[in-house]
């Protein structure tokens, strides 16, 4: 990360911080401070907020609460207990910070806390707190709290010039943690909880902790905003703190601008302010919030990535369009009020990011077929160097064992899935495993990787038994899989879907390094020239690939292979198979779990049978295939009898 | 004694809930769709009925004839718009939330933020209660319980007994192979929001009996309402009622043991506590249902 | 009955079926066999409807079905025991077999297919009151052939009816679509359990990664190597 961006912001914070002594050295009216001094707190609120809910995807409708301990921190010590004020800000940030991580706390260890139930649990937050509130009386007790005006320092000339700096310097914080969330492994890891949780847990990702530093900052930020908006409302109340007003306008302001960049919610609240206060001068304050439910409902169906996406791809007509119609209207004094310029100059933007005829990003990125031939140099060449120092070198079978499976049932309710497997993987073998419909082969696979634990009996990885590790745990100990529907993290390009699993594996990496160490994981699969692809826009052969690249990065010791060539053509089976043998040659074990019974026959050093739950042969692929028990399993039995006459009912006790 | 009479009128008053969160939570169960509107369908029913009974004299039972089948297709013209977007679960909180907030300024502007509660005059159910040993119930709440749980319990059995229930409930189950059978998805799920859209038109009536309007009313329910869903488990009918009941008896008791203002406090705790330790509500789960 | 010409299926956008072209006559039994992952169950959801059919023809009787939606579909006379038995469970035995019966044409005469669905699995009329999802195995696969009859059907569909089931249950189920097949039900059976299959059948196919490799009569599919070397993937 470059210090361009910060110290970009650090420029535009200081210009804007200039403002209250610009206004008196020019007499502009007293008016454009507060209107700045209510887009700044907006853009605290909102982008604090976005930092949780955009990048993670964990809707919070809490905010308010966060808001609302930092409103009343400040108001109960400045107004019962003469505190200073200044001292109170970070206090009820802090405040503010330690509610979201007992929130967190509850709402992030239980898996069963899907996105939308995370949202309703959030909604408890300020209705818990306000009646609280209410009722205790050393914090409010129903009567509302005085607040006192703060002593101005020098410099400044009134209270509405501290007001504005203080909100511009939460602002300013707000802003630029999420730049540098947003760039630095926290908001990579909040992207990839977005795009597919398990998959970024499966990778090693720290996804409770990254969510908890998010909620911890989110709160942090909104309390700050709160306690600044205590000395300017100068009366506080239960009531007109803890409403649905900031959940509202937090969630509409980081829609409409964007909610996967930082600077998306200050443009939304820089717009939402502007339009709300041209309804209230022209007399349509009562129009306010149908506007506002109406902007959400059309953004969240026909526009969901937001303004700053669109702006971004159209930067310069955009700005030029801001530019002119707001000079325009100020030239020809068509209209007298500065916000009015504002307000056009942004519509003309809007509409200008709008206009149809614009291609997404990348959608031109060269889409040739990934063909065989063009991979062949690749097969002479040594296995690069690092993956061979890495631990996994090339051996013979007959070493000690990397993965034992030991007497492992695997229950699932009344429903025995795994009935005493045991097996032994041994590094640099390419181990088959197949077996009829309903065998087990996807159970046994899942305990493997970790998403299941097994009922009774133990599975040991490299020595280290695996039974009840989570799964970002099972990763640091060298096993990696691929699922049979790609999960690729949709909003990353194919690079930085190979450089997450760097990035977070089991020597964690920075950016630029682990993207530098993607580009060899897709050169041996043949996605180099797809690199700046995004997952929707390459095939679902191409998305297998990037499947197995990524389980590559993770530099593991096992690899398995969950119907990895599902869905292809003969041509791209051919590809495939082509990878995987590449892969191999880098000496790591990999387990390959598929229904294509000639490409197992082609690709294994040897093939594991599973029928209903248990083991039935264990060899060369030869050998296996023509044992009778195995032909009978896949072609079934004969009939146990004569045929008894019709009408006919099922003749024993069920199965 | 202060408290039973309090446990008691509370329980009653959880009909009324169970009748509020049914359709929320039907709608969740089998559509995947949570619809905040949902709350504005029984606010705005609330408004109509303070509204006809008001000016028009009409009595305030007979009002549902009016509000009910507006609310149906409000219902059914919002579960139009999720089928059409193919919107998800979050999505659909998200747009169902611009809605109620736009609905909720419109009703603002029509009626202004004043309370709005039916005088006596026009108001026949408005006094009166009945007396039972020590408890007294005031008419307005037994009438609005009595009515919620019955059809509450109508809604059991037209989902256990009926053609139309039974292709419901497997739709719920398993909606590709219930459409194999002939069951058509999308008139369905009309089908279903609307009839969600009537019970809180008759919802909105019943709360206006006793109950003071205001434009914030309707995020003052979204407590108990969801405390109710969570708990009854999502799209389990008799749970809701029987969810309803408990969630009401507490709020009841609370609201006399603490302070009318702790009841959110209760009614959230125990959604929290729902969500973490029961998601499936506090009935046994039944064989695959979700 | 069912006449499928170059139909091609897509499973998200990878292609399942390749320009598939099948027969089943009236009153026929016809299975499809082949390996996993070849299209079986695929094959089955685009006849019923449950996955669109990207081009080609699915004629049943004489209407074209394909590109229609499922429950338009079974309103053809198409009748569906899906992979898995997928019955209902939270339902009760009684409301899976009248769901079974939603159908129009198949609601007037509900009363008389319950009557011979119970006379067919006698098992099923004890647990009327029970719920779907209770039942064992077997059970269940009698509840889902019997969902399935409710609704009348010209043509039913099985799907790896003997999936999961032992092997005595598993002649149960055989002998019951012999007797379906006796009443005038043409049936298309997908199974796993292949010389079962073939014994039942007058015709079958083998699918092999979407495209049918072989076809012929019971018999001589029984006797042929090339399917043994197909089923178990030997080169």
């Amino acid at each position: 990360m470059t210090w361009r961006g910060p110290a970009g912001i650090g420029v535009v914070i200081l210009a804007l911080g200039a403002l209250p002594w610009v206004r008196e050295a020019f007499d502009l009216p007293i008016f454009l401070l507060a209107f700045g001094t209510l887009v700044l707190s907006w853009t605290a609120l909102a982008t604090s907020w976005n930092i949780l809910s955009g990048y993670s995807g964990y809707f919070s409708f809490g905010q308010g609460g966060f808001y609302g301990v930092g409103v009343y921190t400040t108001a109960v010590l400045t107004g019962r207990h003469d505190w200073n004020f200044l001292a109170t800000v970070p206090l009820a940030g802090l405040l503010a910070a330690a509610l979201g991580l007992v929130v967190g706390l509850i709402a992030f260890r239980l898996r069963a806390l899907r996105g939308e139930v995370f949202a309703l649990l959030t909604l408890a937050v300020p209705f818990i707190v306000a009646p609280i509130a209410r009722l205790n009386p050393s914090i409010d007790g129903g009567q509302g709290i005085t607040v006192p005006v703060p002593d101005i320092p020098e410099p400044l000339n009134g209270f509405q010039d501290l007001s504005y700096l203080l909100c511009l310097a939460i602002a300013g914080i707000a802003v630029v943690v999420a730049y540098v969330a947003q760039r630095s492994r926290l908001g990579w890891a909040l992207f990839a909880i977005r795009d597919a949780e398990p998959v970024a847990e499966g990778l090693g990702v720290p996804t409770f902790r990254s969510k908890m530093v998010a909620i911890a900052i989110t709160a942090f930020v909104a309390g700050m905003a709160g306690s600044v908006a205590a000395i300017q409302v100068g009366y506080v109340t239960v009531e007109g703190t803890f409403n649905l007003q900031v959940p509202l306008f937090v969630i509409v302001m980081s829609v409409l601008g964007g909610r996967l960049h930082w600077l998306g919610p200050a443009v939304g609240a820089l717009v939402i302010v502007t339009l709300r206060d041209r309804l209230a001068t022209s007399g349509f304050e009562g129009f306010s919030l149908i506007v506002l439910g109406g902007i959400l409902v059309l953004f969240v169906l026909l526009a969901p990535e937001g303004l700053v996406p669109r702006m971004r791809r159209r930067l310069v007509p955009v700005l030029v369009a801001f530019v002119a119609v707001g000079a325009a209207l100020w030239l020809t004094r068509l209209r007298e009020d500065p916000v009015d310029w504002l307000a056009f100059g942004l519509l003309a933007a809007a509409v200008v990011a709008f206009l149809p005829g614009i291609r997404r990003r990348g959608a031109e990125a060269a889409l040739e077929p990934v063909g065989p031939e063009v991979e062949t140099d690749h097969d002479a060449a040594a296995a690069p160097p690092a993956l061979a120092d890495e631990g996994a070198p090339t051996t013979s079978p007959t070493d000690k064992p990397i993965v034992v499976v030991t007497d492992v049932t695997k229950d699932f309710g009344g429903l025995r899935a795994l009935d005493g497997i045991s097996l032994i993987v041994h590094p640099g073998e390419l181990l088959g495993l197949v077996g009829p419909n309903g065998s087990g082969k996807t159970t046994l696979v899942n305990l493997l990787s970790g998403q299941f634990r097994p009922t009774s009996g133990t599975i040991t990885v490299g020595g280290e038994d695996i039974g009840g590790l989570p799964p970002h745990r099972i990763a640091h100990v060298g096993v990696a899989r691929t699922y049979q529907i790609p999960r690729p993290f949709a909003s990353m390009t194919v690079r930085d879907n190979v450089a997450m699993a760097i990035m977070f594996g089991r020597s964690p990496t920075d950016l630029e390094a682990a993207r530098a160490a993607a580009e060899e994981h897709l050169a041996l699969v043949g996605l180099a020239e797809l690199a700046d692809a995004l997952p929707g826009e390459i095939n679902l052969h191409e998305r297998q690939l990037l499947e197995m690249a990524r389980a590559l990065a993770t530099r593991p010791r096992v690899l398995l292979l969950d119907e990895a060539l599902a869905g292809l053509n003969p041509v791209e089976v051919d590809n495939a198979v082509g990878v995987v043998r590449r892969i191999r040659a880098s000496g790591l074990a990999i387990v390959l779990v598929e229904h294509l019974l000639r490409v197992v026959n082609q690709l294994a050093t040897r093939i594991v049978v599973l029928d209903q739950g248990r083991v039935l042969a264990d060899g060369d692929p030869a050998t296996v295939m023509a044992d009778p028990e195995v032909v009978r399993a896949y072609l079934g039995r004969r009939p146990s009898g004569a045929l008894p006459p019709a009408p006919a009912t099922d003749g024993g006790a069920g199965a | 004694m202060i408290f039973v009479q309090s446990a008691l009128t509370g329980v009653l008053v959880g009909g009324l809930y169970a009748l509020m969160a049914i359709g929320l939570s039907l709608t969740w169960g089998m559509l995947r769709v949570i619809n905040l509107a949902h709350f504005g369908l029984i606010l705005l029913s609330g408004y109509l009925t303070y509204h006809l009974t008001t000016n028009a004299g009409v009595d305030p039972l007979l009002t549902v004839v009016a509000t009910v089948p507006v609310m149906f297709v409000i219902g059914a013209l919002i579960q139009w718009g999720f089928q059409h977007f193919k919107v998800s679960e979050l999505s659909s909180l998200l747009v169902s939330f611009g809605l109620l907030i736009m609905g909720n300024q419109i009703i603002s502007n029509v009626w202004s933020a004043d309370f709005r509660r039916m005088t006596s005059d026009v108001n026949p159910y408005a006094t009166g209660s009945l007396t039972l040993g020590p408890l007294v119930f005031p008419m307005p709440t037994l009438i609005a319980s009595v009515a919620a749980a019955g059809l509450v319990l109508c809604i059991h059995y037209v989902l256990a007994r009926t053609f139309v229930g039974r292709a419901l409930r497997a739709f719920g189950e398993d909606p590709a192979i219930a459409s194999a059978f002939g069951i058509d998805h999308e008139r369905l799920g009309l089908l279903l929001a609307g009839a969600a859209g009537a019970t809180a038109a008759v919802a909105g009536t019943l709360f206006a009996l006793g109950g003071s309007l205001t434009p914030s009313t309707a995020f003052e329910w979204f407590g108990v309402v969801f405390a109710v869903v969570i708990l009854g488990g999502i799209g389990n009918v008799l749970g809701t009622l029987l969810a309803g009941a408990l969630v009401g008896g507490i709020a009841g008791v609370m609201t006399i043991a603490w302070s009318p203002v702790a009841a959110p406090v209760v009614v959230y705790g125990l959604v929290v506590l729902a969500l973490v330790f029961r998601p499936n509500g506090l009935l046994p789960r039944r064989g695959g249902h979700g | 009955m069912l006449e499928l010409r170059g139909v091609d299926v897509f499973y998200g956008e990878a292609q399942a079926l390749f320009g598939l072209d099948l027969d089943v006559g009236d009153g026929e039994i016809v299975c499809i066999v082949g390996p996993n992952g070849a299209g079986k169950t695929t094959l089955v959801q685009a006849v019923a409807g449950m996955l669109p059919v990207r081009a080609g023809s699915v004629r049943i009787g004489d209407t074209d079905v394909a590109g229609r939606p499922a429950h338009r579909v079974c309103h053809s006379g198409v009748a569906t025991v899906p992979e898995g038995r997928r019955i209902f469970p939270g339902m009760s035995v009684a409301d899976n077999l009248a769901l079974g019966a939603y159908r129009r044409d198949a609601r007037s005469a509900r009363d008389e297919s319950l009557a011979w669905v119970h006379e067919l699995f006698p098992r099923l009329r004890e647990r009327a009151g029970q719920l779907a999802g209770s039942l064992s195995g077997g059970e269940q696969q009698m509840l889902a052939i019997g969902r399935a009859l409710m609704a009348r059907p010209r043509l039913l569909l099985m799907d790896e009816p003997s999936l999961g089931l032992a092997p005595v249950i598993v002649d149960g189920v055989f002998d019951v679509i012999g007797e379906i097949n006796r009443s005038g039900v043409s049936v298309l059976l997908v199974e796993q359990n292949v010389e079962r299959a073939l014994e039942i059948a007058s015709r079958g196919y083998v699918l092999s990664e979407g495209r049918i490799s072989l076809a012929g009569t019971g018999p001589e599919l029984l006797a042929n190597e090339e399917l043994r070397r197909t089923v178990l993937g030997i080169a």
